[in-house]
């Protein structure tokens, strides 16, 4: 395949989400077990057969939710169950859901009325991160987990299984972020959108068949020349990236996005397990080590600074604050966000989105507004 | 209708409020380090090693209740903080930016403590807090359990309650005293027992107490369990309503049906709620958030005994046990019907009441509504819509 090739099936597999999945459980016959986003040991789920899919929510009747979950519930939990509810997930055969806030806390036994499903279960991830107590803890957690999956499975997950998933894995994240870095030294051969749209549906298809694909798309990028162009460089802040077409925006107005924190963008693929160390203990590990996100206290990294750092490391000329609405450990970050990097002198904005009723208009407004602010700067 | 005769005790809960407040300053002024908690969490850590532990719920509630929880709130949304954050929350990190305080000025603290059974709300307030005031943060993590209790989690709350005793004998400069939180947690203890036995006199028909008598006479359970003060108090308590059953002195007028109530009240509508379920016969009797406070400590054990009370208390638990202590409670107190609340503010409380109707209404056959406000912001209050849902559900009560 050439690159325009795997671009456009990296497109359609982010389009249409359930394709792949669908396909491989048919040709396989195997099991599909689903993760909120993205806090999930899914090498564990992979290790034990089955296909770990990252449900990615939706922007249509999220209304079918509203009998079960109240309107000021984070719009991706909703939108996600509203798949759910419409049948969009009627191929999963279990769902792990990642306990970083009171609605994933929370949503659990719910989805367990609406919408029962054989394997159902929730990753309890400690949320402070600095004490020992949190690692021994999280190492019992995974090890409960892989219970409950080998319990399922019908037999037990070999260590040598996990080792060739934890490898699987590692070789997947390695090749994104070179992905990431071919994309931030030459943003013409790989957009801002075309660069998430691979993150986004590497969640959503088998990760051998997306090495492969992967490694043939970064041999196709290397072979371009790079043509260096003045972008304005940006990073982008938040729990999740949404919708996809902030991208286009930035696009549009000469931007570059070289770094995030996003639970669906860099944060994803950042961090290797270490394969020399006990496998549930350099799970936990990985997991602990995490670039900061609101759902964690981290007192040895604290998100501001976390992000000031990023921001200086990147040469970044602005950022923007993503804020998916209703998301609580989101908003209690923002004030102290916004103010350590405007006291940093980087120019910050808040953008508010929510799955299914984001104004795209008055975001490519606002997303212009502050590019050609930043970019003033910059020229100026 | 009728006023009802007011508690004796009242005039006690005043005095001991006022001492509360007095305390954290006259700590402040002693030397003492002003530890802010949480109130569901091990605050008996906190009285043995010797500092006072402050409660800015309590803040965020008093403030609601006296009806300024939106200007407080708005300080802080010109900040940025939605106005769907919690809004104790969003009270106390109003208060910390504001110029006015018609509370008064919330205790600064020293050092602050969050455990997180309760919701994730508090946690972020806390580091908020943390950074505003440049005090030390530490969070007890407790990750949510289900029907069985969970050695798990309880070993991880054991391990977090070891690192909180050193982090705490770093801040006072001594060893911490084993002796002494045997103390407390008797005290503790017998103040969860007298509470408990006052909470269970709603049960009685007529009874003498309800919930909205448990909503006022609660903040010593919060703020004073661990201190005789508490024990003093709840003694007093169980003693005039004792005296009230003899008298025959009942909580409402005519009471009929006795309804079960989740969760937190709406603060600044109390009355409000109170008179009109008195007017239709009904006596609020019984509710989980006045029940969060029933522990018992095993004193030889104390380290594993408040693990397992504060890991399986049930604002640490799964969906499934939550309907089953509601419906034991409905059984326990005889309800004829529930009202649940589903409160705009905490989040962890509301997200599930619209399925846990229909699962309670199923096993108990009971009749049972959902109405939609904001425990301590007027703002998301609409009086004809509580009103057309509590109608109807009266209409349901009186023709079961
Ligand atoms: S009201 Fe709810 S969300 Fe607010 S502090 Fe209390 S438990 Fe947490």
């Amino acid at each position: 395949m050439n690159k325009a090739e795997i671009l456009g099936l990296f497109k359609k597999v982010a389009e249409n989400p359930d394709w792949q999945a669908r396909q491989w459980k048919e040709e396989q016959n195997g099991k599909v077990i689903g993760f909120l986003l993205t806090d999930v040991p899914e090498e564990l789920v992979h290790a034990a057969g089955f296909f770990p899919y990252g449900i990615s929510g939706g922007n249509s009747r999220l209304e079918r939710a509203d009998a079960h979950l109240q309107t000021w519930a984070c719009s991706f939990v909703r939108s996600s169950l509203a798949l759910a509810l419409e049948g969009k997930l009627d191929f999963l055969d279990g769902l792990i859901i990642p306990q970083t806030c009171d609605t994933t806390r929370m949503v659990l036994g719910i989805w367990q009325h609406a919408s029962p499903l054989p394997f159902l279960l929730n990753f309890r991830v400690p949320r402070q991160v600095d004490r020992p107590s949190a690692r021994n803890y999280l190492i019992g957690e995974l090890a409960r987990l892989k219970e409950h999956l080998e319990n399922y499975r019908g037999s037990e997950i070999s260590a040598e299984k996990l080792k060739k998933s934890i490898k699987l894995y590692n070789h997947n994240r390695a090749l994104l972020r070179k992905l990431f870095t071919l994309h931030e030294q030459n943003p013409a051969s790989l957009s801002n959108k075309q660069l998430y749209t691979v993150i986004k549906a590497s969640m959503l298809m088998p990760r051998e068949k997306l090495n492969e694909l992967l490694t043939e798309l970064i041999k196709a990028i290397e072979q371009e020349t790079a043509v260096p162009g003045n972008r304005i460089r940006l990073v982008i802040s938040g729990t999740l990236l949404e919708p996809l077409e902030i991208l286009d925006f930035i696009e549009e107005s000469g931007g570059i996005v070289v770094g995030d924190d996003l639970k669906n963008g860099f944060r994803y693929i950042d961090g290797d397990i270490n394969e020399a160390v006990k496998p549930l203990e350099a799970l936990a590990d990985r997991q602990l080590n995490k670039m900061p996100s609101a759902g964690y206290d981290i007192a040895r990294n604290p998100r501001r600074y976390f992000l000031v750092k990023t921001a200086e490391q990147k040469k970044a000329h602005g950022v923007i604050l993503l804020h998916l609405k209703y998301c609580e450990p989101e908003n209690y970050d923002y004030y102290d966000n916004i103010q350590a990097l405007e006291k940093a002198g980087f120019p910050a904005i808040r953008i508010e989105t929510e799955y299914g009723t984001t104004s795209l208009g008055q975001m490519r407004t606002r997303v212009q507004a502050f590019l050609e602010m930043v970019g003033g700067e910059i020229n100026g | 209708m009728a006023e009802q005769k007011a508690f004796k005790t009242a005039g006690l809960m005043k005095d001991l409020m006022a001492k509360y407040y007095t305390k954290g300053k006259e700590s402040r002024e002693k030397g003492i380090p002003v530890a802010w908690v949480t109130a569901v969490s091990p605050v008996e850590i906190f009285y043995a090693a010797g500092l006072f532990p402050y409660y800015p719920e309590n803040f965020g509630a008093l403030a609601a209740a006296r009806k300024v929880a939106d200007k407080l709130s708005m300080v802080a949304e010109a900040r940025g903080y939605a106005h769907d954050l919690c809004g104790y929350a969003r009270c106390g990190i109003g208060d910390a930016y504001a110029d006015e305080h018609p509370v008064g000025e919330i205790v600064k603290p020293d050092l602050l403590f969050c455990c997180n059974t309760q919701c994730g709300s508090l946690p972020k307030w806390f580091e908020v807090a943390s950074r505003f005031y440049n005090a030390p943060y530490f969070l007890l993590d407790s990750p949510q359990i289900g029907n069985e209790p969970d050695k798990l989690c309880e070993q991880y709350f054991i391990e977090q309650l070891k690192e909180l005793i050193s982090f705490l004998e770093e801040v006072t400069g001594r060893p911490f005293d084993y002796d002494r939180l045997k103390e407390v947690l008797h005290l503790s203890n017998e103040a969860c027992r007298l509470w408990n036995e006052v909470l269970d006199t709603a049960a009685l028909k007529p009874a003498p107490f309800g919930f909205f008598d448990a909503c006022f006479h609660m903040a010593p359970i919060v703020t004073w369990r661990g201190t005789q003060e508490a024990v003093t108090y709840y003694q007093a308590l169980k003693e005039e309503v004792n005296e009230r059953i003899k008298e025959g002195i009942h909580a409402i007028p005519d009471e009929r049906y006795k309804v079960y109530f989740d969760h937190i009240p709406l603060w600044p509508k109390l009355r409000w709620f109170s008179d009109i379920f008195a007017a239709h016969n009904a006596l609020v009797a019984v509710s989980q958030y006045t029940h969060s406070w029933a522990y018992s400590f095993d004193l030889e054990r104390p380290l594993e005994s408040l693990a397992e009370n504060y890991t399986e208390e049930f604002v640490n638990r799964c969906f499934d046990y939550r309907v089953q202590l509601k419906v034991n409670f409905m059984k326990k107190y005889g309800c004829d019907g529930f009202v649940l609340f589903s409160n705009r503010s905490c989040k962890p409380n509301a997200y599930g009441l619209y399925d846990k109707r229909n699962v309670i209404s199923s096993i108990t056959g009971l009749p049972g509504v959902v109405f939609e406000a904001d425990m301590s912001d007027l703002r998301f209050f609409s009086e004809s819509q509580i009103m057309a849902k509590l109608e109807l559900f009266f209409e349901q009560l009186s023709s079961r």
